[in-house]
């Protein structure tokens, strides 16, 4: 897989994502124009990437959802939610593809079947709401032409009136205007107000209209202190600047974006021509992109034959013939001379003779990413400043500051000596200075190499919106998601970690918290139930709230289940107090659920969310009020600890132990050994402390039979008990960080967790409480 | 005195500053001359109540406004 196909695959998934979120967020707050003109950048993106990457299949139905999403953005068709839910459709086919396409190279062999039912599905939309749309408009009789169809009839009259205005005013530099509808408070006149005033001061004012609300009576039955006009115009101000105008009087005011081409008739050409042009711009634009993101590196030979591939088909869907034949020749030469300059210049001009208003496009300018309506926009990509980096090498360079840490001490080790052995305090003050700023140079690096872990929340919490829809769906309730505080930032660790935790809290509270809307009716509260996500710093501290205003948890229910299940002694559960009962909800084989449902899943509780957030560190708690709802806090550590570990061998492998178990290491002549019971053990400090062999916990075999050597033994002490572990050697000592088990490992026991050494290999390092017998 | 009726007795002038004040005594002297041009030549700044009172009457009027906003942008359209 070639660079171009990895970063196809990357920004798929980010714009698949980021649609999703945009589409859910419509389907909730209803239609906003940013929103899906961010939706239509994202899919027209995807769109002509598809190109870059030769997957038509991918294009099509792509291409098929980006006219319906164009239609809904001249408000041609309502966001309805079987339209969202088809074009969520579109994305979910588009993320499989993206994953065939990575494991294999190639989507798979139905997907061109699929493609096309899925186009049709998703035009059969568009063509519904078209047949309503034109027998709406043989019923009014409505002879405007197609481009100021979209258009409130008032807009389209304000720019009758002043068309030639408007049409000068914008010659120079055609801009967004703005059609306002003004209706004052009909006692507006009490309150001194003089709405034309108001009026007055909007700049670039380009059309003007007064008119009665309702007809006007007789002039003897008028009532002149009633305000009964209507003030309407067209601006070239900006969104803002109007709105600033208008922002006492907010509720009597309409604003309506006008398009170029409803106004600039030059512009107002057939739709198809605009998309056909804008597309084969911005599919030539592209591929100068793609071409000038590497001009060295080994893939340049593929790069320059898909990217000639791709701007052939473009320019020959745009009719363009001797645009295409340059570029073939361009190929060519590019190919046999490894010179990709050939292409970029023949791209240029392709660029520049691409028919249309072209003067706009800047040269190197990035995604030309809308058609060429009047919602032409460059979108400047950004330069990214992100690096991607491999998990493993930030691991293994804190894991280099931890060790630089360890050595330092040996440069204070240094100067003591020096004051000791050679009494030359001059120099062994020196040394010291010199200790303490490496001392604070390796903390300070230490502390910087550990942000780099660090992730925003944001990655965890954009799932949800999506699966909370669906979820709400299946139960058929209706719930809105808020989330708050997605750049809250913790280790990668805890935040991937969190995923699962959060998933199953989610659940819980959807399925079991949050009642049904007859439910939520008759007990008084809205149909819509609310369930908040939180994250927040609180010092070194994450905390995570998964709020919901449902139904709470009922203490009794608990104390009755906790019974039946035996989950807790029956002396000891009357003695809980009602707070700490609901607490048993985190205990192992417990369910409130009055039946397993598909959402919750089956035998998973709240045990496991207790044992996620505790193994890395952190605390689960709850907090419920029988019929105002229930939260869930989790209160994590923001970094993975770094810990100290002695690194030993035994029976042939590494093994870490935490220091902090560690109170001394001893090495023992065999007569100090004496065998009690089954069980070697010494005499340290007047006290019988047993051994136990470290290969022999570990299932390891022996290093070695015990004849008249020493043997070395780690004593260490565990909640108060002192054993001492028999171990082969001991290798270093290190502060590292402590990942926890992943993947398959992550139920292993008797492990703490995993390190990266300096070296590269990974170290396991031991939880001596669960190994220790 | 920003509203009066002129010295022929035939046609209303606005005279001045036109404020919310003087929509009723021109709605007045409209109703009893439904006839009457309005000379709004000396009109330095018409308030809305009175613009609407001129909208929904419709007096033949005697330019231009001398409110140079209200020439420019009412007359040409809405009166």
């Amino acid at each position: 897989m070639n660079e171009l196909h990895e970063q196809f695959i990357d920004e798929a998934r980010e714009l698949i994502h980021q649609a999703t979120d945009d589409l859910i967020a419509v389907e909730r707050e209803g239609f906003a124009r940013e929103r899906i003109d961010r939706v239509f950048r994202a899919f027209h993106t995807l769109k002509g990437s598809a190109g870059v990457v030769d997957l038509p299949a991918m294009g099509l139905t792509l291409h098929a959802a980006e006219d319906l999403l164009a239609a809904i953005h001249a408000g041609k068709l309502n966001a309805s939610p079987s339209v969202i839910d088809q074009a969520l459709n579109c994305l979910d086919q588009v993320a499989r593809w993206v994953d065939n396409f990575e494991v294999g190279g190639a989507l798979p062999p139905s997907a061109g079947e699929d493609a096309r039912s899925m186009a049709a599905t998703l035009r059969s939309l568009l063509s519904e709401r078209a047949v309503t749309e034109t027998a709406e408009k043989s019923a009014q009789g409505s002879s405007a032409p197609p481009a100021e169809g979209l258009l409130p009839k008032w807009v389209s009259r304000l720019i009758e009136s002043q068309q030639g205005r408007i049409v000068d005013a914008t010659r120079e530099a055609p801009a967004q205007l703005f059609a306002f509808s003004y209706e004052p408070d009909g006692q507006c006149f009490f309150n001194g107000d003089d709405p034309l005033n108001l009026i007055r001061k909007i700049p670039r004012l380009l059309a003007f209209h007064a008119e009665g609300r309702e007809t006007w009576p007789p002039i003897a039955d008028l009532d002149p202190f009633a305000c009964n006009l209507r003030l309407q115009g067209i601006s070239a101000a900006s969104h803002a600047e109007l709105a600033g105008t208008f922002r006492l009087v907010p509720d009597q005011v309409r604003m309506v974006e006008v398009p170029l081409k409803a106004y600039r008739p030059d512009h107002a050409r057939s739709a198809g021509d605009d998309d056909r042009a804008g597309l084969v711009r911005a599919v030539i634009g592209e591929q100068r992109q793609v071409l000038r993101a590497a001009d060295q590196g080994d893939d340049m030979i593929g790069r320059i034959g898909a990217v000639s591939r791709a701007a052939a088909n473009a320019l020959r869907y745009g009719g363009l013939q001797d645009l295409v034949d340059a570029i073939e020749r361009a190929n060519v030469a590019a190919l046999s001379e490894r010179n990709a300059g050939h292409l970029l210049s023949a791209l240029d001009h392709a660029q520049a003779s691409l028919p249309g208003d072209l003067s706009t496009v800047a040269p190197g300018a990035a995604l030309v990413s809308a058609s060429a309506d009047g919602r032409v926009e460059e979108a400047e990509r950004p330069a990214s400043h992100a690096l991607r980096v491999d998990e493993g090498k930030i691991d293994a360079l804190i894991n280099l500051a931890g060790e630089l840490i360890v050595a330092k001490t040996g440069i204070s080790h240094l100067a003591r000596r020096l004051q000791e052995e050679l009494e030359d305090r001059e120099l062994a003050g020196a040394v010291r200075r010199e200790h303490d700023a490496i001392e604070r140079l390796a903390g300070e690096m230490h502390a910087a190499i550990l942000q780099l872990r660090m992730v925003p929340f944001a990655q965890v919490f954009r799932s949800f919106p999506r699966l909370v829809r669906d979820m709400a769906q299946r139960l058929e309730k209706k719930v809105r998601l808020v989330t708050n505080g997605e750049t809250a930032e913790a280790d990668k660790v805890i935040v991937d970690r969190l995923f699962e935790p959060l998933l199953h809290l989610v659940r819980n509270a959807l399925d079991h918290g949050i009642e049904s809307p007859q439910q939520r009716r008759s007990a008084g509260k809205a149909e819509g139930a609310t369930v908040t996500m939180a994250a927040s710093r609180a010092g070194d501290r994450l905390i995570i709230e998964v709020i919901d205003d449902g139904r709470g948890i009922d203490p009794a229910i608990v104390r009755r289940r906790a019974r039946e299940r035996g989950v807790i002694g029956d002396d000891e559960l009357a003695a809980l107090p009602d707070d700490q009962v609901i607490d048993l909800i985190f205990s192992a084989g417990f369910s409130t659920a009055a039946e397993v449902s598909d959402i919750s899943g089956r035998g998973v509780g709240m045990d496991v969310v207790r044992t996620t957030v505790e193994r890395i560190g952190g605390r689960v708690s709850v907090i419920s009020r029988v019929g105002a709802g229930t939260t869930v806090r989790l209160d994590l550590p923001v970094n993975i600890a770094m810990s100290r570990i002695m690194v030993v061998s035994a029976g042939g492998q590494v093994f870490g132990i935490p220091m902090d178990a560690v109170t001394e290491t001893v090495r023992l002549t065999p007569d100090r050994i004496s065998r009690i019971k089954n069980n070697d053990g010494f005499v340290l400090r007047d006290r019988i402390v047993p051994i136990c062999s470290l290969a022999e916990l570990m299932k390891l075999p022996q290093a070695r039979s015990h004849g008249s050597e020493s043997r070395l033994m780690v004593v260490t002490d565990v909640s108060g008990k002192v054993i001492a572990l028999e171990i082969d050697a001991i290798d270093d000592r290190l502060e590292v960080v402590l990942k926890p088990m992943q993947g398959l490992l992550s139920n292993a026991r008797g492990y703490a967790g995993t390190t990266l050494l300096g070296d590269g290999r990974v170290l396991l390092v031991l939880d001596l409480k669960e190994i220790l017998p | 005195m920003s509203v009066r009726r002129g010295e022929d007795g035939t046609a209303i002038i606005l005279d001045g500053n036109c404020t919310v004040e003087e929509a009723e005594p021109l709605l007045q002297l409209l109703q009893a001359t439904p006839t009457a041009s309005l000379d709004w030549r000396q009109c330095t700044h018409l308030h809305t109540a009175v613009l609407q009172v001129i909208l929904a009457a419709r007096p033949p009027l005697i330019g231009p406004c001398g409110d140079a906003w209200v020439q420019r942008w009412v007359t040409s359209n809405a009166v």
